[in-house]
């Protein structure tokens, strides 16, 4: 059983097909990459599985442990292990990271029967997190994104990622914006995470991230489907000659 | 006057009504003069557009008022800390500063109201900060008098905190007088109601004085507020916030008016609301600059959402500039909750609902950018 099943996804949105008949299986304990040109689908399929509206699924299916998550709500795909790092993180003025985050750890535990954690328990867990993450303690206290720098907010994604522990996290093109430094963290805390019990779909533009996060496997995404996948030296043989290679 | 109308036979009740024995030193002359010569506003009056007084006229003319006398412990629903003197219009004693601070409003939409109060007054409290700083706040909580005046005097350099908890009444006046270098808080909380409600609030702040107003608002059958704010001395602030969640059937009617009659003012007017159900808010928000009151800084700026395709949002900025040294703006918007936000708390697990709610109180919490003042109306945040 894969972790993560794409079986000929096919998908539209406003009648124009991006996904065309794509095919995925990522195992517990996995990294993979997806990388390919603007416009490839990266973003689509990233979006589609963690249940965007707007997006139209044509044919095919996705599955998490087995479970179809076509029916289910973007909260179920949360509840049920789905984690996607946003491409661009949404600025929440008036809410507090540190409600926010709360609130989503409290849904989580509600969700698996567990109790919540303390108050304690979550701030504590929560700053030792952040720090990790180079983030000053105020970072939890800000309207969550709110006049964040570009390279905190893909922090801040991480930093949900880790206190959230999902079974499945998606990373958006996490990398993108990011100085060498930041980037680092990223990789660090994706490194952190990384573990038997879960996965890791990094979907990316750029080979960089990948010097720091060795994947398992990289696909190569053109007009919606996979026409190339191999292990982490693909990442390199991209990175010297580019796309343009794969699409004859 | 022919009684022909729901709002002339209420005056020609009041013009009759026998003496009260509540403060009888009052003089009521001005008061029935004003009901005599004015009337009381219709429906039609502009700016009882959006609001059918009729409805108010309706409670205020069933309330107890008009035939029994009010009992005499009135200050006690206001409870003060050391230093604060607190008196009942029993006392004739207060009649200088009310004659000094508390005359009747020339506003003609409301002044006929003022004077109905004025008559049909249960409980009437003066509030004094007599100078230095009041660590504990004064509270305003329950009285059972349908007709309220409350008159508040800051004194120079006097800084003092009012809040006004939730309670129930049919007419309620807010009178503040901050004179040089004073500084009054007033935290106004208004809890959701079936009841039929106006308030108005008159404020004067004196140079150098300042006034935070912060005002949170749930909905009622009919809920009207009348704010008036004169920046009257020079160099006076004013910071309004106002925030308001209606549902169902509620009715909001918040009608603010900051005038700088001297120089060198400034005024921060920041309003955020949400209506739901079938509710209507109604924000009507002047700025008036008078022609002495050059290097005047003010603003305004509401934000509304729509929470549903019945609820209706009515705001109407204002600006009237008679100097020509200012700096002055305004904003208002109307707009339906961020569909992306609402997908980003979703995509961590938040339930529709719980997201939905959760960026209705972010929105609101962020117009109080005073964080007393937030705190006072129980808006804090988690963190």
């Amino acid at each position: 059983m894969s972790l993560l099943r794409i079986d000929n996804l096919h998908v539209s949105v406003a009648g124009k097909a991006i996904i065309k008949g794509l095919n995925l299986a990522v195992e517990a304990g996995e990294v993979h990459a997806v990388m390919g040109p603007n416009g490839s689908g990266k973003s689509t399929l990233a979006n589609v599985l963690a249940g965007r509206p707007g997006y139209d699924i044509d044919a095919g299916s996705f599955a998490l442990d087995d479970v179809d998550l076509r029916p289910q709500s973007p909260e179920e795909r949360a509840q049920l292990g789905l984690f996607l790092a946003f491409q661009y993180p949404v600025e929440i003025p008036g809410v507090s990271n540190m409600e926010f985050l709360k609130a989503a750890i409290d849904a989580r535990a509600f969700r698996n029967g567990e109790d919540a954690p303390s108050a304690v328990e979550f701030v504590t867990q929560a700053r030792e997190t952040a720090t990790r993450l180079g983030l000053s303690a105020d970072f939890l206290k800000r309207g969550v994104n709110e006049g964040f720098s570009g390279g905190e907010k893909k922090r801040n994604e991480l930093l949900q990622m880790l206190l959230l522990q999902p079974r499945m996290a998606i990373l958006d093109e996490t990398d993108s914006g990011l100085d060498i430094d930041a980037l680092q963290v990223v990789a660090d805390g994706v490194n952190a995470f990384r573990s038997e019990n879960n996965a890791v779909l990094l979907v990316t533009h750029y080979q960089r991230l990948l010097n720091f996060v060795i994947p398992d496997r990289v696909h190569v995404l053109t007009d919606g489907k996979v026409v190339h996948s191999g292990d982490s030296s693909l990442a390199l043989e991209l990175e010297e000659r580019g796309y343009g290679w794969l699409n004859g | 006057m022919a009684g022909s109308t729901v709002e002339d036979a209420l005056a020609e009740r009041l013009l009759a009504l026998p003496p009260s024995n509540y403060a009888p030193w009052r003089d009521r002359r001005a008061a029935l003069d004003v009901i005599e010569r004015e009337g009381l506003p219709n429906p039609r009056s502009e700016s009882w557009r959006h609001t059918n007084i009729r409805r108010w006229y309706e409670a205020a003319g069933a309330c107890p008022a008009f035939h029994e006398v009010p009992d005499n412990r009135e200050t006690d629903f206001v409870s003060a800390a050391d230093g604060i003197c607190v008196e009942g219009f029993v006392n004739a004693g207060v009649a200088a500063l009310l004659a000094e601070h508390g005359g009747l409003t020339s506003n003609a939409a409301i002044a006929p109201l003022a004077a109905m109060n004025a008559l049909l007054l249960g409980a009437g409290v003066v509030i004094r900060a007599q100078g230095g700083c009041a660590t504990t706040p004064v509270r305003i909580g329950v009285s059972p008098a349908e007709f309220q005046h409350l008159l508040i005097v800051v004194e120079p350099g006097a800084a003092v905190t009012v809040i006004e908890e939730p309670a129930s009444y049919t007419h309620r006046i807010v009178q503040a007088v901050v004179a040089p270098g004073g500084v009054l808080s007033h935290w106004r909380r208004q809890a959701e109601s079936d009841g039929r409600e106006c308030s108005m609030v008159a404020v004067r702040v004196d140079a150098g004085g300042e006034y935070r107003l912060a005002q949170s608002s749930r909905g009622a059958d009919l809920r009207r507020n009348d704010i008036q704010v004169t920046l009257a001395g020079k160099g006076a602030t004013a910071t309004i916030d106002g925030i308001w969640r209606l549902d169902g059937r509620d009715h909001l009617d918040n009608q603010v008016t900051v005038s700088h009659s001297a120089g060198e003012g400034f005024s921060r007017q920041t309003y955020r609301g949400v209506a739901a159900g079938h509710s209507r808010a109604i924000l009507d928000g002047r700025i008036h600059i008078a022609p002495a009151a050059d290097a005047t800084d003010a603003s305004l700026s509401t934000k509304n959402l729509l929470a549903s395709d019945d609820a209706q949002v009515f705001a109407k900025p204002t600006l009237e500039i008679h100097a020509s040294d200012v700096k002055c703006s305004h904003g208002a918007t109307v707009g339906a909750l961020d569909d992306m936000a609402v997908h980003y708390l979703r995509s961590r697990g938040i339930v529709e609902a719980a997201a939905r709610a959760l960026l209705m109180d972010g929105f609101l919490r962020d117009a109080i950018a005073d964080e007393e003042g937030a705190q006072q109306l129980h808006l804090t945040t988690a963190a």
